[in-house]
């Protein structure tokens, strides 16, 4: 219906400007053809043709002068003569034309739709495929995450009861009864995870020295990802930002980046006017192409199932977005990765 | 079953008409087998052949005889233009060997009796031919058409021709072509022996 409806409007058009270009040429080329063939002109012309003639009776001497003026004019009314004998199939003529050329462009306009239609459905179809690929993904890694917990949970219980029965010791009973919490911590923060994406609150921002944050941060986090160096480039800028979502911003840029076995993440911070931009930038193994369109696509991840969600640059994204910023993959290659975070360039 | 009858008959009688009122050619054998036609004054007499004469323009008859047997082809023409600035008919008789014949006729009687001498339309060795002659009167020659078509396409049109207005000229200036005045038919059969 709605390719029908777009195909029409297309076809509308360009009988619409089709029309327009005729009544305009139209007029010119009938008020042109017209005017030289009205039969004053003809009129006209064969009354100069009998000028010429009286002419070389009255001025013998210049005779050859008023013929050769006579054959152009006769040469003249000769072509306006032809020209009125095919007046009609002229114009019959022109208006095949334009009628060729609406053909034409109609014929262009609904195989360009229909090519762009065959496209759109290609893409939906694509598009379709991928959301259920990943849903199945995302299906499998909830399984996953909570088949584990309650698979050690359930025979840590089943330990425990045969403990009971076999009337075994405080200490053993204890243990087995420590074990069944883990597992149930385990679950419990798996569904923390969750908790955080599905409620990453309103930024309460606050006026912060970047270049300050950063340097605490670096300080903080110094021991946090062992073969990870944070360095800090220096400078400074002042920005809007809630201290302590924009820390969990560089937490999960650096825990990628470490993961991606970088040794370093280097700090730059870039103004522009007011505006002001932190780069990351890693030298780790980079993105994979095939993830870079999706990288902040819930649930994207190149760890195995059972290590994490793939919610971090997501989250963090988001994160950036409520600042009035975003977050931006700014460039990756197999030698590095950049990030861009760039702040939101209202005041608070 | 009266009415489809009469039909017949009205349609019979009016095809009869139309033939008595056809102009008739005379025919003579020349040496050689050439078949030679006498044109009768009826067709240059007729009101829009006798207007076009008198245009500056060239009217062309053209004749094409066919041979109903074998469709051998062959064909003459006559060209007659009036010049405006002499006054006189400038006639040309070219006929089916190609030879070619110009003239200047200072009257208007000069032409009609150029015009009955016999114009020599086709060359056969048969004894017998079935011939189906076709004359069509054009109201310009081939040159004034030409010049009337590279006119539009080269200086006529909208103003100046370029781009598409070009295009649109060179696009109407090739419908230009002369369409016959009037055109004749006759079948004869003529014995050569």
């Amino acid at each position: 219906m709605r390719r029908a409806r777009s195909l029409l409007t297309v076809v509308l058009t360009i009988a619409g400007a089709t029309l327009l270009f005729w009544l305009v040429l139209h007029q010119i080329s009938s008020v042109w053809l017209d005017v030289a063939l009205r039969p004053e002109v003809r009129k006209a012309l064969e009354q100069s043709l009998e000028d010429q003639k009286a002419l070389r009776s009255h001025d013998p001497a210049r005779r050859a002068e008023y013929r050769k003026r006579f054959d152009e004019t006769q040469k003249l009314l000769n072509r306006i003569q032809v020209l009125r004998m095919n007046r009609q199939a002229m114009l019959r003529r022109f208006e095949l034309a334009l009628i060729v050329v609406f053909a034409l462009s109609a014929l262009a306009a609904a195989v360009l739709l229909w090519m762009r239609y065959r496209r759109a459905q290609e893409r939906e179809r694509r598009e379709y495929l991928e959301r259920v690929t990943s849903l199945q993904e995302t299906a499998r890694r909830h399984a996953h995450e909570i088949k584990g917990p309650l698979t050690a949970a359930r025979l840590e219980l089943e330990r425990y009861a045969d403990l009971v029965r076999v009337d075994a010791s405080e200490e053993e009973r204890a243990r087995a009864q420590e074990s069944v919490s883990e597992e149930l911590e385990r679950l419990a923060r798996y569904t923390r995870e969750f908790s955080s994406f599905a409620g990453i609150g309103k930024p309460m921002l606050r006026r912060e020295s970047l270049g300050q944050m950063l340097e605490e941060f670096c300080t903080t986090f110094a021991n946090a990802w062992p073969e990870t160096r944070l360095e800090d480039s220096g400078g400074d800028a002042v920005v809007c930002v809630d201290r302590d979502m924009f820390r969990q911003v560089l937490v999960n840029l650096c825990s990628n980046s470490a993961r991606a076995g970088a040794s370093s993440v280097r700090f730059l911070i870039i103004r522009n006017g007011s505006r002001v931009m932190l780069e990351v930038e890693d030298n780790g193994s980079g993105i994979a192409e095939s993830l870079r369109a999706r990288v902040f696509d819930p649930y994207v991840t190149t760890r195995r199932i059972g290590e994490g969600m793939g919610l971090g640059l997501s989250i963090s994204r988001k994160v950036m977005l409520d600042h009035g910023g975003d977050l931006v993959l700014g460039a990756t290659s197999p030698s590095g990765t950049m990030f861009r975070v760039m702040f939101g360039a209202e005041a608070c | 079953m009266v009415r489809p009858a009469l039909a017949v008959v009205f349609s019979l009688l009016l095809a009869a008409a139309v033939r008595a009122q056809q102009p008739q050619l005379g025919f003579a054998v020349q040496p050689g087998g050439v078949i030679a036609a006498t044109l009768p004054l009826s067709i240059l007499q007729e009101a829009s052949v006798r207007k076009q004469l008198h245009s500056g323009l060239t009217t062309t008859f053209l004749f094409v005889a066919r041979q109903r047997e074998t469709r051998i082809l062959s064909g003459a023409r006559i060209e007659i233009r009036y010049d405006l600035w002499d006054e006189v008919w400038i006639v040309q008789k070219i006929e089916h060997d190609r030879k070619s014949e110009r003239q200047r006729l200072t009257s208007l009687e000069a032409l009609e009796k150029w015009w009955r001498t016999p114009l020599r339309i086709m060359a056969t060795k048969a004894s017998r031919v079935a011939l189906q002659i076709d004359l069509s009167v054009l109201p310009f020659s081939a040159a004034e058409e030409a010049d009337a078509r590279q006119w539009i396409t080269k200086s006529g049109g909208v103003g100046t021709s370029s781009g598409s207005a070009g295009l649109v000229d060179a696009l109407i200036g090739t419908t230009i072509s002369a369409r016959p005045l009037t055109s004749y038919r006759w079948n004869v059969e003529l014995a050569l022996q």
